[in-house]
């Protein structure tokens, strides 16, 4: 069996959530949903996102226990033998393997037996039984490795593939099987720090990174449309929606003046930065490649490009700030701050009635518009007054603490 | 169009009508895009950056010319943005009265911030309310609850909880609560106190349907709060007797548990599980200590398995009371 978890469960979930749509837009009738609700029963189990978090960390909690647990046995029954110089590595990796695998069927028997989907508890299976086993391959290269002296955690060591190699097997075999939004991304970053282990052992590897950076992100990115077509998207769509925002990112972040100058200054040890070589280059994929995400974004209209491209636009603003001071950044802040409020006031006027297939509408034609609660909490926990800035000269301002909003840029 | 998919399947099995098959497909295909979600943050994005550049760009010319014009943009602006949303109010109800748009709530808000830099600033550079601090202090408070009830803005009534927490001497930002200084007995008083008195504010909009809506906002502040405080004066142990205060946090605890699924409010019954567990962990490694038996490390990482597996065990087989059925 493929897939962990039953695939119908991924298809009723969209279909009714449809169905939910349609009813809510008028275009079918309150029995008629209840009909398509009642022939698409619910039947896994996950609660609401609070209680997910909850489940989450509880059984984390109970799963680090238990292998604290299993390491004590491991350890005391292993005393008397020896391993060699290698003693306390050993015991590790046998500690993380057996409880890797022991979290591993206790996984699929609780998908079982609960019918658990993505409901916080199985996640945190998931994730620390890859993480354990991931450890344990750790463990068991740095064993087996031929004893040279120092580090070879580095990017550019030849001994890396051999932790990689084995972890992006085991992260792909997940992502299929559990259609793990998260795995599925750690998948990908894997890969990517494969690519570039392969590249910086050779000389002028370096160079060329940011360009195999973007050529990954440009070929994982037609890779996800593929897959898209196929009879169990839903299963996997959550999947591939991140993977699209990942690749989107990083064929930016490949191209982003700012990572490729200070990388190259990290990967070659300097302390300070140098000028790039073909910076032109790296100056136009900064400011042209945020606008041609926002352009394709609103034109398609697509919100994993929009959103991505707001996000890279925003870095792009830090990239320019990072080199060159153009305001004091107390003005910059306020400018940016009323430019956007006066653009976002444009865009409310001009949206008002739906225009170019967009609106400034909530989807769901709620009375209230939903999400109110949580923004009273970002609120609470964002809004400040700015402090004077020596508390000790007269009697110190005196609103509560934290200055929330720094103006970065 | 991986929804073309169900609108054929469900027309198969003869649960669409013809008719509601082509509708529904032609509103799929020019159904216009939503972007509320990206103009609100925006628009919360743009007031924080307007208000705190504004505000530290007071401090920044103190003694130079363009400083006037600094206070006088804030002015002019704060008096703006409560002239807006003034203009765009609704008659008052102690129901919930439904918003007049994104724009006079978000510039609501934006006055707001701007009138606590404002206040800050008159305060500590001409010293405008001497030295009665308290009074600089509850001014805000009282002038956002205010707000908050006359024009229906839950943004404006956590920014008013957080100024009357300042006035107390406290914090109640929620991610940020243990910043508290609890180390002493006074703190964690006045922190149990306060939250307990926005606890009660909470139950009582909502029983007396007083701005029912509110309550969620009073009783998370004041619940996180008053456990906060009481968690941290517990290992602290600033305050005395510890047992009381295991049981007080067990009690609230309990009570926010029943009081989030009575609301269908999963928020809550996280932060119960979670203070309630830690009190627990805790009251119980304090018992056994009581009774003499030092606490070992393998029996506790047996206990941590065991308690994990039981909460876990108690919190799936409660799901036909707290799962919602999913997301209906």
């Amino acid at each position: 069996m493929i897939k962990a978890y039953n695939p119908t469960w991924a298809h009723q979930e969209a279909l009714r959530q449809a169905a939910r749509r349609w009813q809510r837009r008028g275009q079918i009738s309150q029995p008629q949903l209840q009909t398509i609700n009642e022939t698409y029963p619910l039947d896994f189990y996950r609660p609401v996102i609070y209680l997910r978090i909850l489940l989450f960390l509880l059984v984390a909690l109970g799963y680090f226990a238990a292998t604290g647990i299993l390491g004590l046995f491991i350890y005391s029954a292993g005393q008397d033998q020896s391993f060699g110089s290698n003693h306390e590595e050993i015991v590790f990796g046998i500690t993380c393997l057996l409880a890797s695998l022991g979290g591993h069927s206790l996984l699929l028997n609780i998908i079982r037996s609960s019918r658990t989907y993505r409901a916080g508890s199985d996640q945190a299976l998931l994730y620390i039984s890859l993480g354990l086993a991931a450890a344990a391959i750790f463990c068991f290269v740095e064993t087996g490795r031929p004893s040279i002296g120092g580090d070879w955690l580095t990017l550019n060591s030849p001994y890396l593939p051999l932790l990689l190699l084995p972890v992006l097997g085991l992260l792909i075999l997940a992502s299929v099987s559990y259609a793990d939004p998260l795995v599925a991304a750690t998948a990908y970053l894997t890969g990517l720090a494969l690519v570039a282990n392969i590249l910086l052992r050779f000389g002028s590897g370096r160079l060329l990174l940011p360009f195999a950076v973007m050529a990954a992100a440009a070929g994982l990115y037609y890779l996800v449309r593929r897959l898209g077509q196929r009879a169990d998207y839903w299963y996997y769509r959550s999947c591939l929606l991140t993977l699209q925002a990942l690749a989107l990112a990083t064929f930016y972040l490949g191209g982003n003046y700012l990572v490729v100058r200070e990388a190259n200054a990290a990967l070659s040890g300097e302390l300070i930065s140098q000028q790039l070589p073909f910076a032109l280059v790296f100056y136009l994929l900064t400011a042209v490649i945020p606008l041609v995400y926002l352009a394709y974004g609103l034109h398609r209209p697509n919100r994993v490009w929009l959103l991505t491209g707001l996000a890279a636009l925003a870095f792009s603003g830090y990239t320019v700030r990072f080199y060159h001071s153009v305001l004091p950044p107390t003005l910059a802040s306020a400018l940016l701050g009323a430019f956007l409020v006066a653009l976002m006031a444009l865009a409310l006027r001009y949206l008002r009635t739906p225009r170019h297939g967009l609106t400034a509408a909530s989807d769901d034609e709620a009375t209230e518009r939903p999400g109110l609660n949580l923004e009273a909490l970002i609120v609470a926990q964002t809004a400040h007054a700015p402090q004077a800035p020596e508390p000790g000269f007269q009697f110190g301002g005196g609103q509560s603490g934290g200055g929330g909003a720094e103006g970065q840029w | 169009m991986h929804v073309a998919s169900f609108i054929a399947e469900l027309r198969t099995r003869g649960l669409l009508t013809p008719e509601q098959a082509s509708t529904i497909m032609a509103d799929e295909q020019t159904r216009p895009f939503s972007l509320h979600y990206e103009i609100r943050t925006l628009l919360y994005v743009g007031i924080t950056l307007l208000s705190g550049g504004l505000g530290f760009l007071l401090y920044d010319h103190i003694d130079r010319i363009g400083h006037g014009v600094v206070v006088a943009t804030i002015t002019l602006l704060m008096a703006a943005c409560f002239a807006y949303a003034a203009r765009h109010r609704r008659p008052f109800s102690w129901a919930q009265v439904p918003s007049s748009g994104l724009l006079p709530d978000y510039l609501l808000l934006l006055g707001c911030l701007l009138f606590l830099a404002l206040e800050g600033y008159l305060q500590a550079q001409y010293t405008l309310f001497g030295t009665r601090y308290g009074l600089a202090l509850i001014l805000p408070a009282a002038l956002f609850f205010y707000l908050a009830y006359r024009l229906d803005h839950r943004g404006v009534l956590s920014m008013g909880i957080t100024a009357l927490a300042a006035w107390a001497g406290l914090t109640v930002q929620p991610l940020s609560v243990f910043e508290n200084q609890f180390l002493t007995g006074s703190v964690s008083r006045a922190a149990i106190g306060l939250g307990a008195a926005l606890l009660l504010v909470g139950w009582l909009s909502e029983t007396r349907h007083r701005k029912a809506h509110f309550a969620y906002t009073y009783v998370l502040l004041g619940g996180n709060l008053l456990l906060a405080a009481s968690t941290a004066a517990m290992f602290e142990e600033v305050l005395r007797p510890a047992g009381v205060l295991v049981l007080l946090i067990l009690g609230v605890s309990a009570g926010l548990f029943w009081y989030g699924r009575r609301t269908h409010a999963a928020i809550f019954l996280l932060l119960g599980a979670a203070y309630g567990y830690v009190a627990f962990t805790y009251g119980l490694f304090l018992l056994l200590s009581l009774v003499g038996n030092d606490v070992v490390f393998e029996p506790a990482l047996c206990y941590f398995m065991a308690s994990t597996a039981a909460a876990v065990w108690f919190l799936t087989h409660l799901k036909r009371l707290t799962s919602t059925a999913a997301h209906d």
